[in-house]
């Protein structure tokens, strides 16, 4: 049994521990450790062999794995130690990580801690696709790392279903490969991806995009056969006679992605039912004081770098602990609004609130209210479920003082 | 010249911009929110060209692959052209990121270069 | 050409119970199994229930072997190492009316010896399951919970390892009686044995037909499930019945808590007419977790991880009333050969106790004889159950217990190389997961099937294109996706 005492220890080596991680060292953490399950640095970006990242944050556009090639190199030049190929499989109230690995079991007490446990994909049964169980169903990402990590290909003949980034960039990954795309069916009447993934990944490459369609029913007794796949009207009930079957080997899904919470959880952190993170305040300092959530694991972000933009934060407020007013207010999604992060406020000053609305809209105004009181107010002359609105708002000695809630609302 | 609307991929809004063109001409008509917005709007309408990514064979490597990309955008019409000789290489370990894996590839003046790096086994 | 004094045809829970209790005796045994494993049919697909005997007619062999059986799970357990939980269960009365089937089964239950049968007024009930309301309901405490693949897994490899050849994707094709017994035609060859056990489950009209006129019919009657999330494994402590619904000769929809935490809705009871027809249905899934909201109304509607379902082996039609006996008997007409028909629930809780009877039956031929090397391989607790003391010292052992490589159910690569090791020499990605587990978590196989698909290319030297998720063709890849030119 190995025991250590460290500052602050990350959990997960995605963008958002190393940003986070690095960030803490930056700001006067001694000992920082990032503690992670897999054999490399870096997370999912590894797989991610697609450009696009980072061009917000350093006005140029990288790849998945030259993004975090950076992030990963900043760690080292901290001395940030890492453990590879270790579970943590249990974080207690004391800020205690149990974590093993082929040398032992580790304790790990840390002054804070820094959830980045990053997320999962949905599977077949989080939206119930009925029919047989054959192989060759895979979400997006698990075939993603087969193509691009492992040089296997799943199959030859594909449908998708789900039009999530994921999915869409998987559509140009294979078909680029020599592989059969035959479509991405998506149930909304919207894509569900971004909108330059819906150009460069299908238009390019005259891949169908089915909006309003979903796959019916799998078959396929041994391995996938056929998927039949029908129109949705907008009471999510199937149109009459739209039915048709799709000769397929190949199914991806990609419905979106889960945050991974299982420890926190079992910590003892409360977790919101929407965003399916822990409940933060505006230091993303969770309901057990010294443990903090970033990245993917607070909320599943549309670009890599707001995350790591937020994960920074989140590695400097584990170290820079300011004193907070022991009276909170409670950030509230209204109308349109998904959610809002924070979820809680118990500090004044300027506040970064990131949100996502319900569905997509034009020409609206985006107010929040601190209690009847209307504090922000901003036309959009557009909104999307797939685009996370981000502002930054001054919190007032007052507002705290008084109020007991914000609601942010969308108005038409 | 015909009005044709072009989603921008520069960054994730996407924003949707009307253009007149006729494949020679370019004129922005509405809906950039930035400079960058115009930039692509005409490569577009004029040349399109696209970033490509994908892999590399490694030998005696820790990983099977290595992945790559274009140091500068393809051409539309070249592209599976170029996924062929991507298909083909093949690249002793280590690689190191920014290596260079084919250069000029099909002398369109573009390097096939590494994004990652590769140990050995 | 070997000659076996016992082939047995199916390698489902019957068949292994068969198998094993032969393997204590002198004879030379042989299974044919035509999945990539045992359990490959409706053994797998169940809700692992050990029944108590309250719902079966006194005076049939579905009461005797049940009751008979369940007697002799503690033991088996003790001994093979499997999981066992007697969770109890409740029946539930939601009305007056309903209330007068729990006297009827309380009837059944003591007329089949069942003990310790109790009514709970609904109060009493609410203090012991929270989420539950009901009028009134029927304590049954001899009622528990196995994993009904690990059971029949533990007991086909023990059987091995005391000699019984398990011969898997072996198909019997034809079967030729002569004098001194059967010649069995499979796709892997001639055999021949002197008795024959017919243990095919859905097949077993199939298999009777290759040697006489069958005299029954089977009706295929699917069942289908849903698997909850094992955070929402504090719902129930108990199993939660319903009062069974007049008709089909099943014991309705009802909420089951897993040995590992999940937690089974169903099954559904529909006659189907090709029983390989395992399907899910929207509208099955739908009405599962509709009727089980009715009994649990927090049940999450989020909350499902899976669905599956398997078939139950019928001999009569619903029209019928769907309820026969089972028939374990010597054919009339062949003998030496043994057919075991129509076993349906409660099929996996008779198990140890049909395969005494059987070997009765057998005994009739040969003078049983015990081995003095019978062995016993007991199934070792699972890493993540153990306190850290012994965590820690396997890993000292061996490192690869420190690499967990399945996180929703912590599994070690440790105890997926024992898996992929198993002496039936299974290697699909289900017999991996139904002898470790991994991959049957929330994520279902998002994380761990990398690691996976590495231990067995290096570990067994599987080719990418020969791994095969649970049956000859249910190949997972098409091939790499680069290939080194010569």
């Amino acid at each position: 049994m190995t025991n250590e005492n460290v500052d602050v220890a990350v959990i997960g080596s995605g963008p958002a521990g190393l940003a986070a991680a690095v960030s803490a060292k930056e700001n006067g953490a001694n000992y920082v450790v990032i503690i992670d399950r897999n054999s490399w640095k870096g997370g999912i970006l590894p797989q991610c062999i697609h450009d696009g990242f980072g061009l917000e944050e350093t006005g140029n556009s990288m790849t998945g794995p030259e993004y975090i090639q950076m992030y990963i190199d900043d760690a080292k030049k901290h001395n940030i130690d890492f453990l590879t190929e270790t579970m943590v499989i249990n974080i207690d109230k004391n800020k205690t990580i149990t974590a093993v690995n082929k040398n032992g079991i580790y304790k790990i007490n840390a002054e804070s801690i820094i959830l980045s446990m990053g997320c999962r994909e949905k599977t077949r049964w989080n939206i119930m696709v009925p029919g047989d169980r054959p192989s060759g169903i895979y979400t997006a990402g698990v075939a993603q790392a087969f193509i691009n990590l492992y040089n296997i290909i799943p199959g030859k003949n594909i449908v998708i279903l789900g039009s999530g980034d994921v999915g869409l960039i998987m559509a140009r990954r294979l078909k680029l490969e020599g592989l059969n795309v035959l479509g991405v069916l998506e149930i909304l009447p919207h894509a569900s991806g971004l909108p330059r993934n819906v150009v460069q990944c299908l238009d390019d490459y005259e891949i169908p995009l089915y909006l309003n369609h979903t796959v019916t029913h799998i078959d396929g007794r041994e391995r996938l056969e056929s998927v039949t796949i029908a129109q949705i009207d907008n009471k999510k009930n199937i149109v009459k006679g739209s039915e048709k079957k799709i000769k397929c080997d190949t199914l991806l899904l990609s419905f979106g992605l889960i945050p991974e919470n299982e420890l926190s959880k079992d910590a003892g952190i409360k977790i919101d039912n929407i965003t399916g993170g822990p409940v933060v305040d505006q230091t993303y300092e969770t309901n057990i004081p010294g443990i903090y959530a970033c990245g993917n694991c607070l909320q599943v972000y549309d670009t890599v770098d707001v995350l790591s933009k937020s994960a920074k934060l989140v590695g400097k407020n584990a170290v820079v602990k300011l004193i907070k007013n022991k009276k909170s207010i409670f950030v509230k999604p209204g109308k349109n609004i998904r959610y809002v992060i924070p979820q809680i406020i118990n500090k004044k000053g300027l506040i970064n609130f990131t949100m996502r609305v319900n569905k997509p809209a034009q020409n609206v105004t985006l107010k929040i209210k601190a209690d009847e009181k209307e504090i922000y107010k901003k036309k959009q002359r557009w909104v999307n479920p797939a685009n996370m609105i981000e502002l930054t708002l001054e919190i007032t000695h007052e507002i705290l003082k008084k109020g007991k809630t914000l609601v942010v609302n969308l108005h038409e | 010249m015909n009005e044709k609307e072009i989603t921008c991929i520069v960054c994730p809004i996407g924003c949707k911009i009307l253009v007149k063109t006729d494949g020679k001409e370019f004129e922005l008509v509405d809906g950039n929110k930035c400079k960058s917005g115009i930039d692509y709007a005409r490569s577009e309408a004029l040349d399109p060209r696209r970033m490509l990514a994908s892999s590399v064979l490694v030998k005696n490597g820790l990983w099977p692959l290595v992945s790559v990309k274009t140091n500068k955008p393809v051409p539309k019409d070249k592209i599976f052209k170029v996924m062929k000789e991507i298909k083909k290489a093949e690249i002793d370990a280590p690689v190191k990121l920014g290596q260079i894996i084919i250069k000029n590839v099909l002398n369109t003046g573009i390097d096939i270069i590494a994004t990652k790096n590769i140990e050995k086994l | 050409m070997k000659n076996f004094h016992v082939a047995i045809i199916g390698g489902g829970v019957i068949g292994s119970a068969i198998a094993w209790e032969l393997s204590k005796y002198k004879l030379d045994v042989v299974v044919f199994e035509k999945g990539l494993d045992v359990c490959s049919g409706t053994s797998k697909a169940n809700s692992g229930v050990i029944h108590s005997g309250i719902n079966s007619t006194p005076g049939t062999l579905k009461a005797r072997f049940c009751v008979e059986g369940n007697k002799m799970f503690t033991d088996l357990a003790e001994k093979l190492g499997f999981s066992l939980k007697w969770t109890g269960k409740y029946v539930i009365a939601k009305n007056p009316l309903e209330s007068q089937e729990i006297d009827r089964l309380i009837k059944v239950g003591k007329k089949n010896n069942v003990l310790g049968l109790e009514i709970h007024t609904g109060a009493v009930v609410k203090k012991r399951e929270s989420n539950l309301s009901c009028f009134e309901a029927l304590w049954v405490p001899t009622a528990g919970v196995i994993l009904p693949y690990e059971f029949t897994i533990v007991l086909a490899e023990n059987a091995v390892k005391n000699n019984v050849n398990f011969l898997l994707e072996t198909k019997v094709t034809n079967i030729k009686k002569y004098e001194k017994g059967f010649k069995i035609e499979t796709n892997k060859g001639v055999f021949s044995s002197n008795i024959l056990i017919n243990s095919g489950g859905l097949s077993c009209r199939e298999i009777v037909s290759m040697v006489e006129k069958p005299d029954f019919k089977v009706y295929p009657c699917r069942g289908e499930y849903l698997v909850l999330d094992k955070n929402y494994s504090n719902l129930i402590n108990s199993m939660i019945y319903p009062v069974p619904p007049a008709k089909l000769g099943v014991l309705g929809v009802h909420i089951t808590p897993t040995i590992e935490g999940n937690i089974l809705i169903g099954p559904s009871a529909e006659f189907i007419d090709d029983p390989d027809d395992k399907k899910t249905t929207l509208h099955m899934m739908k009405t599962l977790l509709k009727e089980a909201k009715e009994i649990i109304p927090s049940i999450p509607e989020n909350a499902i991880i899976s669905a599956y379902s398997g078939i139950r082996c019928k001999l009569l039609s619903p029209q019928q009333s769907g309820i026969a006996d089972y028939r374990i008997e010597e054919s009339k007409r062949t003998p030496g050969l043994i057919n075991l028909l129509g076993i349906e629930s409660p099929g996996l809780t008779s198990a140890p106790a049909i395969a005494k009877e059987v070997t009765k039956l057998i005994s009739k031929f040969y003078n049983l004889e015990f081995k003095k090397d019978f062995k016993i391989i007991k199934k070792q607790p699972r890493f993540s159950n153990l306190k850290e003391n012994q965590q820690f010292n396997l890993i000292k052992k061996d490192e690869k217990y420190g690499r967990i490589i399945c996180r929703c159910e912590q599994i070690t690569e440790a105890e997926v190389i024992k898996a992929l090791s198993n002496l039936l020499h299974a290697r699909s990605i289900s017999s991996v997961q139904y002898r470790c587990r991994a991959g049957m978590g929330r994520c279902q196989g998002g994380f761990c099937t990398q690691h996976l698909l590495r231990i067995m290319q290096e570990k067994f030297g599987m080719k990418i294109d020969e791994i095969k998720m649970k049956s000859p063709d249910s190949y997972l890849f098409t091939g790499y996706n680069r290939e080194l030119k010569k």
